[in-house]
């Protein structure tokens, strides 16, 4: 039945759709017992689409996947267990309600089964009566790497295992990594850190849009050759538009403007280590990162939701302490979420959720303004929302739905309009529009802090970019010279070759 | 982090008793609450012995039961209203099952209705995990069903059962006596076996899992269907005990008891016993003082010569004390860590 000449595990033309976002167009890869593959691409490239299907936990709508050349079908994550898939998600998967030993019961395992890698991993002598909540991140990840292994599987998969570990510890994992490959056995890695995966990775396939797009042996290949890849040729020649197509890109900001925002050396936790920055009167100031570089973590800082561990945040020459996002909000702070659904109230109509921030003035008057309706209208026109559905924002199309969060503060005066990735998974027209406003806005003298996972829309709205990489800003430079290539080496946390 | 490590390995050896006391705080309290209840509820009456030891036992068998049908389906994330008419429904089918039949017989019909309560809500379970309707839902309708069967199998107050039968649940062949300790056994030995089934076995540990963070339970295996069916149908066989113990005290069936009431009472034992309405928290062991605690209101109330009326009241109060008494603790808790 297994058949040396098999790839241990192979899919065919695996395609997987959530509704009209188009998660995996089709993607081929092969994993051959005993090596190490990484599996790279950018931010939504589907990587951790294709792990969920190759763990059972979702199932894909066309395409097969075949172990040692044998049909196989997951319903289940038990049913990839049991097939000789093991998988660390990038999400811990232990109850923290639960001690460890009994997250081990649940998953069929004793500690004695776990206890031989743990040690390895310089974790020998372990408490397993601890609550996994009170076990530090870090440690839950090993317990995670140990529990996968103690079911003995064929095929390891690794999703952004290293994300939360020191240098130190994840050179103990790529030890594991490596005498796992010794017995002849197989890991899928997956990493933003191009470094560790040259080091430890024998192959690599990239995906792209939902594709696989490149598959070929690292040996002697380099980060820019890896960054290359990723890129694809016919993406790095694409320049940024003609200006006719953004004439607002007329930068309205000087070094004479005044700073709104200011972030003084702002830590929080582990995830934000140091982050300093000044926003200028005028100015769309970019912010990217692949995900979880402590960007989410930024922006809750700024818009009051997180207070920050150590730092200052300051609003025209005030510092601000914010308890919740109602005292950043009367500062003028006010956010645009990346989850469309948190600020959105989807049973009622477009123009009482564009008339939200105006609630606030009733408490103080008892009544709205006269003005009420008039403001809301206006903005409707302004923002070009399609109101044939108004009476239920969740009828909108996310487009819609996104220019009605936007337009909500367009009613209100503020100083900082922050947007968290904006545009993810809006059309293209939709998505020039958007562009508009937040260059309207910047041109009526607020101040935008746009955080974009879109490396190509960076030169297109902002005037300046910053580029976080683990929690700090790793790059800063103007916008409009800055290129995808840059801005990808700088985000995996290189040295920008050139500028 | 290696340092880290091994300082949570020597906070182990020297802090093992507080984090149990802490772990289990609520439990203990609660037990403690109800021993201290009882003392002082000695020191009210004229006399206390047995025979009032056997009375709140006995009485709150039910009480007890329907509480940890309850604690099973709330630690598994759900929510049953239906384990009232449940109660209901299995007390009246016992009742017109049982009336006459020597002890072998209801021994044989008793286990019949324990399975046929577990199948019959474990499907209600099943409905609720399929259709994604919320639980309150779907278990409001099954309250009514149930109670509405309940009629069917017996349209009055009547029925009865065996003696011996009744001496099991309530230490009396007419359920008045002073022996305290049949009833003992009989609450002692199903929550010890539920207690360790839930943590110990994967099974049960799977309902903490589900009710705790069901996607990361997801993730390590734990089938959520299954888990939903199992928990509702371990609330199926303890409404059933819990119907045999009414049936036990009363001696006949009454279907026109209000399966409601019976279903916010074990509501508010599992809130009393420390258990979070969320999911993912709690321990049984703790449902079985708080149930108790709930029926004992009224006789302490009484004693000390407070209007039935006005009991309700404070009864009320009580319970929303306790809660804001834990929600404090909690919040604590949180500001530490």
């Amino acid at each position: 039945m297994s058949n040396p000449q098999q790839p241990l595990v192979s899919t065919e033309a695996i395609a997987k759709s959530y509704g009209p976002v188009v998660a995996l167009r089709s993607v081929d890869l092969a994993v051959e017992p005993g090596e190490i593959h990484a599996l790279l691409g950018a931010n939504g490239a589907g990587k951790s689409t294709l792990v969920k299907i190759l763990s059972g936990v979702i199932q894909p709508d066309a395409g097969a996947v075949d172990i040692h050349g044998e049909p196989a079908s997951f319903t289940f994550p038990n049913d990839a267990t049991a097939a000789g898939i093991a998988t660390v998600f990038q999400d811990p998967a232990l109850i923290s309600d639960l001690s460890l030993d009994q997250n081990l019961t649940i998953s069929g395992l004793h500690r004695t089964d776990i206890e031989p890698w743990l040690e390895r991993m310089e974790l020998a002598d372990f408490d397993f009566g601890l609550l996994a909540r009170d076990v530090p991140l870090a440690t839950r990840r090993l317990i995670d790497l140990a529990r996968a292994l103690a079911h003995d599987p064929q095929l390891l998969m690794l999703d952004e295992i290293t994300a939360a570990l020191t240098p130190e510890q994840a050179a103990l994992v790529f030890d594991v990594m490596r005498a796992w490959k010794r017995m002849g056995r197989s890991v899928l890695f997956i990493s933003h850190r191009l470094g560790e995966v040259l080091d430890i990775c024998d192959t690599a396939t990239i995906l792209r849009n939902g594709q696989d797009v490149a598959s070929f042996s690292l040996h002697g290949v380099d980060e820019a050759e890896l960054v290359a890849a990723m890129l694809g040729s016919e993406l790095a020649a694409v320049t940024p538009p003609a200006d006719s197509e953004s004439p607002q890109l007329v930068s309205s900001v000087t070094e004479q403007s005044d700073i709104v925002l200011k972030a003084v050396d702002l830590h929080f936790r582990e995830k934000v280590k140091g982050v300093s920055f000044d926003l200028r009167r005028g100015e769309v100031l970019g912010v990217t990162a692949l995900e979880g570089q402590g960007q989410d973590e930024l922006f809750a800082l700024l818009s009051g939701d997180h207070r920050p561990t150590t730092g200052e945040i300051i609003v025209n020459g005030d510092p601000m302490s914010a308890k919740s996002p109602y005292d950043a909000i009367r500062k003028g702070l006010v956010l645009v979420p990346g989850d469309r659904q948190l600020a959105l109230f989807p049973q009622r109509s477009v123009r009482e959720n564009l008339a939200i921030p105006l609630y606030n003035r009733v408490s103080r008057w008892f009544k709205l303004q006269r003005n009420e309706s008039e403001l809301v209208g206006t903005a409707i026109e302004r923002l070009d929302i399609d109101t044939r559905a108004a009476s239920q924002v969740q009828r909108l199309s996310g487009g819609n739905r996104q220019k009605v969060t936007i337009g909500r503060w367009l009613i209100e005066d503020f100083n900082v309009l922050l947007c968290f990735d904006p545009t993810r998974g809006i059309d293209i027209q939709t998505k020039a529009q958007i562009y508009d406003i937040l260059r309207e806005v910047a041109a009526n003298g607020a101040a935008v802090l746009l955080y974009s996972s879109e490396l190509r829309e960076i030169p297109l709205v902002c005037d300046r970019v910053l580029v976080m990489y683990d929690g700090e800003v790793v790059h800063e430079q103007a916008a409009d010279t800055a290129t995808e290539e840059i801005l990808l080496t700088a985000a995996h946390g290189l040295e920008a070759a050139q500028q | 982090m290696t340092a880290t490590t091994s300082t949570v390995a020597r906070q182990h050896r020297s802090t093992s008793l507080r984090r149990w006391v802490q772990r289990h705080g609520w439990t203990v309290g609660i037990w403690v609450l109800l021993f201290v209840l009882v003392a002082w509820y000695a020191t009210l009456i004229p006399r206390f012995g047995g025979f009032q030891t056997a009375t709140i036992i006995s009485g709150g068998t039910a009480w007890i039961f329907l509480g940890i049908a309850q604690a099973v389906v709330v630690i598994a994330g759900g929510l049953d209203l239906g384990v009232g008419g449940l109660l209901v429904l299995t007390s009246v089918t016992a009742a017109q099952l049982m009336d006459g039949q020597p002890l072998g017989m209801v021994l044989v019909i008793a286990i019949g209705i324990v399975l046929a309560a577990a199948i019959l809500n474990g499907f209600v379970g099943w409905i609720i995990s399929v259709s994604k309707v919320p639980d309150i839902v779907v278990t409001l309708g099954s309250l009514y069903v149930y109670q509405g069967f309940a009629l069917m199998v017996l349209p009055k107050v009547g029925g009865g059962t065996n003696g011996s039968f009744r001496w099991i649940f309530t230490g009396s062949e007419n359920g008045i006596g002073a022996n305290p300790w049949p009833s003992i056994v009989v609450i002692a030995i199903p929550v010890i076996i539920v207690a360790w089934w839930m943590g110990r076995t994967k099974s049960g540990l799977s309902l903490y899992a589900v009710g705790s963070d069901a996607p990361a339970a997801f993730l390590s295996g734990v089938r959520d269907t299954r888990t939903k069916v199992v928990s509702f149908a371990v609330a199926g066989v303890f409404a059933a005990l819990a119907g045999f113990s009414s049936v036990s005290i009363s001696g006949v069936g009454n279907p026109t008891t209000e399966g409601g009431n019976l279903t916010l009472n074990s509501v508010a034992a599992v809130v009393i016993g420390g258990v979070v309405l969320t999911g993912g928290i709690g321990s049984v062991i703790a449902v079985v003082p708080a149930a108790l605690i709930l029926f004992f209101f009224n006789p302490i109330l009484s004693a000390l010569g407070v209007d039935p009326n006005r009991a309700q009241v404070i009864q009320g109060i009580l319970i929303v004390f306790v809660m804001m008494i834990a929600g404090l603790l909690e919040w604590r808790r949180m500001r530490r860590s």
